[in-house]
């Protein structure tokens, strides 16, 4: 009897399996706490795509590329130039959702200061920035960092700057700006795309390994996530709600103006047309050769191999 | 030969392993970069790195001497009274619980970017092993010898330099052995923070996925701590060599 049933089980056990597998479970790892960067991930409809989505957020330094390579997580968000690094160092990492359509990224500086060009910037006092970041050293590399003094990057602490005029700092156009101001401190802006460079920024990735094996798979997380920045978009507020519950070191309200600030950067007028997310290969190749002009990859390094369009 | 060659066996063993999965393929070298790589990254970024690396060692090196000098003075301190000892004690244990790398950007603020920073870190993380040992060695002087001395009308203080301190030494460099690494590991966050030196080396590699160069300044931040033990062994070798059994053998 015993033989009998564990024979049954044996040949039971595919279909049990398989029926298991119609809800796919998947790892997404993201490269900041929950924030409204992050809000279509968080808005997306998994269920209704047959997927089970688990969200890893993630903190200064996460990993996210390497994770991915290494199969820790199936999904990760990372940006673009990190992609196509990783690709440079053989990790075979695929971009197949742009959230971020315009490079958020920029330098902010005290408006008393009345500064004209982030090179204004690189004159006197302090810029607290990531070195490594490619942006970083395309503006050393422009501008020379003689004249200022250098200092690491304190994440969105924003603390040093309100307490030094002459302290400027990299930050996400959306979101330190907003706090200074709120803590009383007017800010210029200066947008890194001012220099030209424009990476897609907050990008959804996958291995090449796992988008071969399962496509099918990969379609519908992407158009899960597509559904789920349509209607963060369209309506933040739920979403918003039960991310700041998982991150409650942000208030509501900032939560939803970020949401209300980040918008232009997402849903510009090609995604109008060609669908949220969507990417070219010519910011790629732009990409790409400003890259290599920084030494970081070969001139002919092949953009079509860095993103998918799903 | 016979004091080198057995820590050499496994270092070569692990190295030439380490080699061999990363070029067989079993390893991908963007997770763990071969030992070959991480030579080339020293070779190629040896002035970028020797400059990191001066600063390091001298924000570790000041940071060590401060804990020595503070943890040594607090020990001797709390050692004078039982009431002084127990009010300020738990004060002590306090250092060795603070996660550095929560309070690091608060010492940005207080020190500023730079080197005051760096040492600050370095100091708060490797204060309290000398205070616990340099406190346990002052409290266990033989008793035979001390009613020695106050029978020969010995002072404190002369009690203290002529017979409690070297007594504690054993002790004392024990407690320093464990600071020396802590002093290295608190410089090296305290410059993730603060910029400059092997810390930040480490933070730019990362940044740019240059695992075979964040590895190779690992690699000195190590170096730098042996040194540090080995001065501490030294030290020890010369003092204890003619009366405790620890250097002798």
């Amino acid at each position: 009897m015993h033989r009998i049933s564990r024979r049954a089980f044996l040949a039971a056990a595919p279909a049990l399996l398989g029926s298991c597998g119609k809800r796919n479970r998947i790892r997404l790892a993201l490269n900041w706490k929950p924030d409204p960067q992050f809000g279509g991930f968080y808005a997306a409809p998994y269920q209704k795509h047959g997927l089970e989505v688990d969200i890893l957020p993630g903190g200064a330094g996460t990993p996210t590329v390497q994770m991915i390579g290494a199969g820790s997580a199936e999904f990760g968000i990372v940006s673009a130039d990190e992609l196509v690094l990783a690709r440079s160092r053989g990790n075979d990492v695929v971009a197949v959702f742009a959230v971020f359509q315009n490079c958020p990224q920029g330098i902010m500086a005290h408006a008393s200061r009345h500064l004209a060009s982030i090179g204004d910037v690189l004159q006197e006092g302090t810029l607290a920035i990531q070195r490594g970041l490619p942006f970083a050293r395309l503006l050393e590399k422009k501008y020379g960092f003689e004249h200022v003094k250098v200092v690491p990057s304190p994440g969105g602490d924003i603390s040093a700057f309100l307490r030094d005029e002459w302290f400027a700092q990299q930050c996400f156009v959306m979101s330190e700006p907003l706090q200074a101001r709120h803590a009383g401190v007017d800010v210029t802006v200066f947008p890194v795309a001012d220099i030209g460079y424009n990476p897609y920024t907050t990008v959804l990735a996958a291995s090449g390994a796992q988008i071969s094996r399962d496509a099918g798979l990969v379609k519908s997380m992407v158009s899960a996530v597509r559904e789920g920045w349509r209607s963060y978009l369209d309506n933040s507020k739920p979403t918003n709600t039960r991310m700041h519950e998982r991150n409650p070191s942000m208030d509501l309200a900032t939560f939803e103006e970020v949401a209300q600030a980040q918008k232009p950067f997402i849903d510009t007028r090609e995604t109008a047309q060609a669908g949220l997310g969507v990417m070219t290969a010519e910011r790629w190749k732009t990409l790409i050769t400003q890259l290599a002009e920084l030494g970081d990859v070969p001139q002919a390094f092949p953009a079509q191999d860095c993103f998918r369009n799903f | 030969m016979k004091k080198i060659l057995p820590p050499l066996i496994p270092f070569v063993a692990v190295t030439v392993l380490v080699e061999a999965l990363v070029r067989g393929g079993f390893v991908p070298s963007y997770l763990v970069p071969a030992p070959s790589a991480v030579l080339r990254a020293l070779m190629d970024n040896r002035a970028e790195l020797a400059t990191a690396m001066g600063k390091t060692s001298a924000a570790a090196f000041l940071g060590f001497a401060l804990s020595t000098l503070a943890g040594i003075g607090t020990a001797i301190a709390l050692s004078s009274s039982r009431a002084i000892q127990r009010s300020l004690y738990p004060y002590a244990v306090f250092f060795q619980t603070v996660p550095i790398i929560a309070i690091a950007p608060l010492l940005v603020i207080w020190f500023g970017y730079g080197m005051q920073t760096v040492i600050a870190c370095a100091f708060i993380v490797s204060i309290f092993p000398v205070i616990a040992n340099t406190l346990t060695g002052l409290l266990s002087t033989d008793p035979a010898l001390r009613d020695l001395f106050r029978l020969y009308g010995a002072s404190p203080g002369v009690t203290l330099v002529k017979l409690r301190f070297p007594a504690a030494l054993p002790q004392i460099l024990t407690g320093l052995r464990v600071a020396s690494g802590l002093a290295v590991i608190g410089a090296v966050v305290g410059e993730f923070i603060g910029g400059e030196g092997l810390g930040s080396v480490v933070d730019v590699a990362r940044t740019q996925q240059r695992v075979d160069k964040v590895f190779a300044a690992v690699l000195l931040a190590s170096v730098l701590g042996l040194a540090l033990f080995g001065l501490i062994n030294l030290i020890s070798a010369l003092t204890l060599r003619h009366w405790h059994a620890s250097e002798q053998a």
